[in-house]
């Protein structure tokens, strides 16, 4: 397994785990008072498990897994991949850290456009890998 | 394909339906049942989308071992167990607390809750030492067959 595809899943693991805390912090909080706040966690737990997880756990395995090239690089460029997860990561920190607290600048929209350019270098990366060995 | 894995991914499918008819039962006006919403999502994103990848990670990802039975895989079976149990209870409690008041669906809703959690921490357990490099892979291989 690649490095950057251990990093994203790592990463998608740890996400995992907060995620399901969170979700279940707002469980026992429908059963039990905890505090009126703990809704402010709910933005949080989807943005988390959706893009945290769920999407980071998906890049990282396709990076893995679809077919390699046959000249150069096997998987292309790596430094574009660690662009990548770095862009991930910080566009889902940016739109929790806008949920969580107010800023100046529009924090929510600053991680979406470091998200959407995850997606497209992710798009870069992949697209040429999309395809068969077979020569028939 | 081992057993652990089936399982999940046929586990995934039920709660894919069950997701589906509760997103139609909220497109109908006259049913209105407590929690709906909450739980379509949960069926859909936890028992469908999160049980397939878990039963799929455990089958695909690298260091697998190749066993079958409770014992060579029961940290597999134990995720498979704990967050099935959890969502069941989830299911369960949470219209019900909708309805009565009773303590005992509080309770269910504070045990579906750690039942997960717990079931999200055996999932780690099992997959977190197999994310490693070829090389890794190599060397437990060796290590394996020199024990």
């Amino acid at each position: 397994m690649p490095r950057p595809s251990r990093w994203m899943i790592r990463c998608s693991f740890v996400y995992l785990f907060l995620g399901i805390l969170m979700g279940a912090m707002m469980l026992i909080h429908k059963a039990y008072f905890i505090h009126s706040a703990i809704w402010m966690l709910l933005p949080i737990h989807i943005e988390v498990t959706i893009f945290g997880w769920i999407i980071q756990l998906t890049l990282g395995t396709a990076y893995y897994m679809l077919p390699r090239f046959l000249e150069g690089p096997s998987r292309g460029d790596s430094r574009l991949a660690y662009v990548m997860i770095a862009s991930l990561n910080l566009g889902i920190i940016f739109v929790i850290a806008d949920s969580l607290l107010s800023f100046a600048l529009p924090f929510d929209l600053i991680g979406r456009i470091f998200e959407l350019t995850a997606v497209g270098l992710f798009v870069k990366l992949h697209w040429n890998r999309i395809t068969t060995y077979r020569t028939s | 394909m081992p057993f652990v894995s089936r399982t999940f991914v046929k586990a995934g499918m039920v709660y894919f339906v069950l997701s589906l008819i509760a997103g139609l039962l909220l497109e109908i006006d006259a049913v209105s049942l407590p929690a709906l919403m909450p739980l379509f999502w949960h069926m859909l994103m936890v028992g469908w989308i999160t049980q397939i990848i878990f039963g799929v990670s455990i089958w695909m990802f690298p260091g697998r071992n190749r066993e079958e039975g409770f014992v060579n895989q029961k940290w597999g079976w134990l995720t498979l167990i704990l967050l099935n149990s959890g969502l069941v209870l989830r299911l369960i409690a949470e219209p019900a607390l909708g309805y009565s008041e009773a303590q005992i669906w509080s309770v269910l809703l504070v045990g579906s809750a750690v039942l997960q959690v717990a079931g999200g921490t055996t999932y780690l357990i099992e997959m977190w030492p197999r994310i490693m490099s070829k090389k890794q892979q190599r060397k437990k291989r060796k290590r394996r067959r020199e024990s």
